[in-house]
């Protein structure tokens, strides 16, 4: 058991260093775009303020010439002590607080729709491999193949065209509805779920057949393996055989998947808040780019990174329970 | 589109408004900052300045102040301040909240927006009702940085611990909105100030902002009944709007006096030749650009690409002198080929060392009108032999082009302001041209002219009526003799309304104010005299 904790701990390490590489190149490409934020803001005033405000901005923002490396130092120490900095599009709002409000939509809708989407995958995956003659295998994976080779956006634009706009059903936007209060009461509660619907239901769609596929076809693999044969020759049960035999190994692939689309959860689904005016953290993202608003930039990526690597992390162990193999 | 059967579910008593495109709200109230984004109409509906400028009218309407007087050579500036106005607190308002903001300003440079305190000595307030204002060096044009400043209550503001990072979450204020009854994310609510100074108004109980996310969901909202009020761009209006309901939906998009900007970079070592400026100037079809690239929602600019509110400083000889805005592609040609730029024979123009002569025009990427009005002008300008070809940059670079003076031409926006000195400043100062590759805030075309600025800031010295009208006369001669910058066409303000459940806004029949909301702050006409059908 020792070993697996020294594996852990080595994987840590990694992934402490990854994280921060990545803390440095968050730093050094958003310095690398043309323009500066204050004079981007002054000129959105197109030509309204007089040019001497750029320096009240550029004041009040903290933007300094100061040299990279002592720049460099005060992200840094501002990171360890959990301090963002300012937002300059939502100036004067710490950057922690946008990115919480963002945060809690877009964990909420990606994180549901990639669970909804893995779990209903998988089970169907190992059902149809199981029953891999049958009606469902033949029809089931290249519908879904041919789902999740449409532009997403072109497909989510059209379910929102007709469910939403044309047959009314669906709101067109927003996590929920103007009429309600945001609180723990059962119309508020109902509202968000009936938001969400819609970009769920999108965001499976199109991510069921790879869940589908990869699963169908390592558990098909796995089931011509020899110990198969043999717990069959045994004559266990032949559900024990398909959940607990075959699909625990041919679930690993699938697993590690699943961890990446974990981490990248958080980068929100940039498209689907779009289309949909959901308020997570990918449109978040897309007005920070706008805006030049570095601190919110940063913010982002940086809390993109962390999520990327935990996640990652937590398969590491998850692997370790599933695949003996790893603990020698 | 038949959006106009969905079921409308919407509060009748709340004016809906949007200006502001953000998808979830952020509570700041703060008026000062200029960094920071208040929500609207917090400059203006909530915090209100001295005197408010009219672009409709082209006037100064008295607002907390009710009149002003220039002392001592235009170094004082007395104001009498309005009696009889509360905070929505109840607290009284007097001169001392004029004169604590004033300072406050002072205190804080970050907050001094139009670097005030640059030309201004002291703000003090010698009673309840006056206010003195002294200067350093005699500025008039500091009346427009001193009456547009957006006064806050000194017994709040002095409680305060950083006025810079203040967000002032509960804003008390003297505008006719102060109450917020309502802060979601999505949507907010804001009431009005029962103390409010001007007896019997608003008339509207609550405003109400719903978070839009684009302006097509802008639009649909229009349709649908679900916003009353908006200032957002929408193509095909006649054909996408109005027609759906023509007796409620209404937009008027008037003219604010000033134009949009073909920029030329003076620098640029054909573009420096006002020949060449003026012949590209005559090629332009702007009848065509107007309809192709701006659905003719505007009118083609005057030569000094002052009109409508602004046509009043027009100079007496101005159809005396050379209209260059007029289509005349003869002259153009004429004048190119007395710049030395001759034609091959397949019709291009050549540079001096005789290879093909070439200009880039750019405009940022997504802004379709000017895209467009961009691609007519590169074909009318082919017309006349010179090669054009139209780059779209994302606004962060596009500017960051224009301040550096790394472009040709550009389709861009000049200064404004309630006389045409800021424009004329900003076209010809010198002490505004940087070299290339240094940032330039103003003057991205890099146009000095020494008898402007002797002419600028002779203006910037009287405030003699009859001394300022002269001297803008004047400037209008020079641009005109210069053409620093080639105007395309009047720059219109979008407003838009559905007056389905509201009635009485500002229309072409009845401008007592724009109709776009994004005219700050001069929504606020608007805002006072909507009334619920």
């Amino acid at each position: 058991m020792s070993k697996s904790i020294l594996y852990l701990v080595r994987r840590l390490c990694f992934y402490l260093i990854a994280g921060f590489a990545a803390l440095t190149l968050n730093f050094v490409i958003p310095r690398l775009m043309p323009g500066d934020p204050a004079s981007i803001i002054f000129a959105r005033f197109r030509g309204k303020l007089k040019p001497e405000t750029i320096d009240a901005m550029r004041q009040s923002f903290g933007l300094t010439d100061e040299p990279l490396l002592m720049q460099y130092w005060s992200y840094i120490k501002g990171i360890l002590s959990g301090n963002l900095g300012t937002s300059i599009a939502y100036f004067p709002e710490p950057v922690s607080e946008i990115i919480s409000s963002g945060l809690f939509w877009t964990i909420f809708l990606a994180g549901l729709s990639l669970i909804i989407a893995f779990s209903l995958g998988t089970l169907l995956g190992i059902f149809i491999a199981w029953n891999r003659t049958g009606k469902l295998d033949t029809f089931l994976p290249p519908v879904l193949a041919f789902l999740g080779a449409f532009p997403y956006f072109w497909l989510a634009m059209l379910i929102l065209y007709i469910f939403g706009f044309s047959l009314n059903w669906f709101p067109l936007s927003h996590a929920y509805g103007n009429e309600v209060t945001p609180g723990l009461n059962l119309p508020y509660i109902f509202s968000v779920l009936y938001h969400a619907s819609l970009p769920a239901l999108t965001m499976v769609f199109v991510s069921l057949g790879g869940w589908l596929l990869s699963m169908r076809n390592t558990m098909i693999s796995t089931l011509g393996a020899d110990y198969i044969t043999f717990a069959n020759a045994k004559g266990i049960s032949s559900r024990l055989i398909m959940l607990r035999y075959a699909a625990r190994n041919a679930i690993l692939p699938n697993l590690t998947g699943f961890g990446m689309a974990l981490g990248f959860v958080l980068s929100g689904a940039l498209l689907t808040e779009i289309i949909f005016s959901y308020p997570g953290q990918g449109y978040l993202l897309l007005q920070a780019v706008k805006a030049q608003d570095f601190p919110l930039m940063q913010g982002i990526f940086m809390t993109i990174t962390f999520a990327v690597l935990a996640a990652n992390w937590l398969v590491d162990i998850a692997i370790l329970v599933f695949d003996p193999r790893t603990r020698k | 589109m038949q959006s106009c059967d969905r079921n409308v579910s919407r509060d009748k008593e709340g004016l809906i408004i949007y200006q502001e495109q953000f998808l979830s709200w952020v509570r700041n109230f703060e008026p000062l900052n200029p960094a920071s984004i208040p929500r609207w109409p917090t400059r203006g509906g909530i915090y209100e300045p001295l005197y408010i400028y009219n672009p409709i009218k082209a006037e100064w309407v008295p607002w907390l102040a009710t009149s002003y007087q220039w002392k001592n050579n235009n170094k004082k500036l007395l104001f009498t301040i309005r009696s009889g106005v509360e905070w929505s607190d109840g607290t009284p308002f007097n001169a001392y909240d004029v004169a604590y903001t004033f300072n406050l300003t002072k205190r804080y440079p970050a907050l001094d927006t139009r670097n005030s305190w640059e030309y201004l000595k002291s703000v003090v307030a010698q009673s309840d009702t006056v206010l003195e204002v002294s200067f350093k060096r005699i500025y008039v044009p500091g009346f427009d940085a001193i009456a547009g400043t957006y006064i806050v209550p000194k017994h709040i503001w002095s409680q305060i611990d950083d006025p810079l990072k203040y967000s002032n979450p509960e804003p008390v204020g003297t505008g006719p909105y102060t109450e917020i009854l309502r802060f979601d994310s999505q949507i907010w609510e804001l009431g009005k100030n029962k103390n409010y100074w001007q007896p019997d108004k608003p008339h509207v109980d609550k405003l109400i902002f719903p978070a839009f996310s684009s302006n097509e969901q802008v639009t649909l909202a229009l349709l649908s009944g679900e916003l009353d009020w908006s200032g957002a761009f929408i193509p095909a209006i006649e054909r996408i709007f109005v027609d759906k309901d023509p007796e409620h939906h209404q937009y008027w998009f008037p003219n604010t006096g000033y134009s949009t900007f073909l920029h030329t970079n003076t620098k640029h070592p054909i573009l420096g030749d006002v020949r060449v400026r003026k012949a590209i100037s005559y090629a332009i079809n702007r009848p065509q650009v107007v309809k192709v690239g701006m659905y003719n929602y505007t009118e083609p600019a005057h030569v000094t690409s002052l009109s409508g509110p602004m046509a009043k400083w027009h100079s007496p000889d101005i159809d005396k002198k050379e209209n260059w805005t007029s289509f005349n592609i003869e002259k153009a040609n004429a004048l190119l080929d007395d710049a030395g730029y001759a034609k091959n024979k397949k019709n291009q123009r050549l540079d001096k060392d005789g290879s093909i002569l070439e200009l880039d025009i750019i405009v940022v990427s997504g802004w379709s009108d000017w895209i467009r009005s961009a691609q007519v002008i590169s074909q009318n300008l082919k017309n006349v032999g010179i090669k054009t070809k139209v780059r779209t940059y994302d606004f962060g670079a596009w500017i960051g082009r224009m301040q550096t003076g790394d472009f040709d031409m550009s389709i861009g926006w000049a200064e404004k302001g309630a006389t045409p000195y800021n424009f004329f400043k900003g076209m010809m100062f010198s002490e505004y041209v940087k070299p290339l590759g240094e940032i330039a805030d103003l003057n991205w075309h890099r146009f000095g002219l020494s008898e402007a600025d002797l002419l600028i800031k002779s203006l910037e010295r009287t405030s003699d009526q009859n001394k300022i009208q002269n001297i803008i006369q004047n400037l209008q001669h020079l641009f005109i003799e210069h053409a620093p910058g080639i105007p395309l066409f009047a720059e219109p303000a979008w407003g838009e309304c559905n007056t389905k459940y509201f009635t009485n806004f500002p229309s072409q029949n009845n401008p007592y104010g724009p109709l776009s909301n994004n005219e700050q702050p001069s929504f606020i006409f608007t805002l006072l005299n909507v009334k619920k059908r």
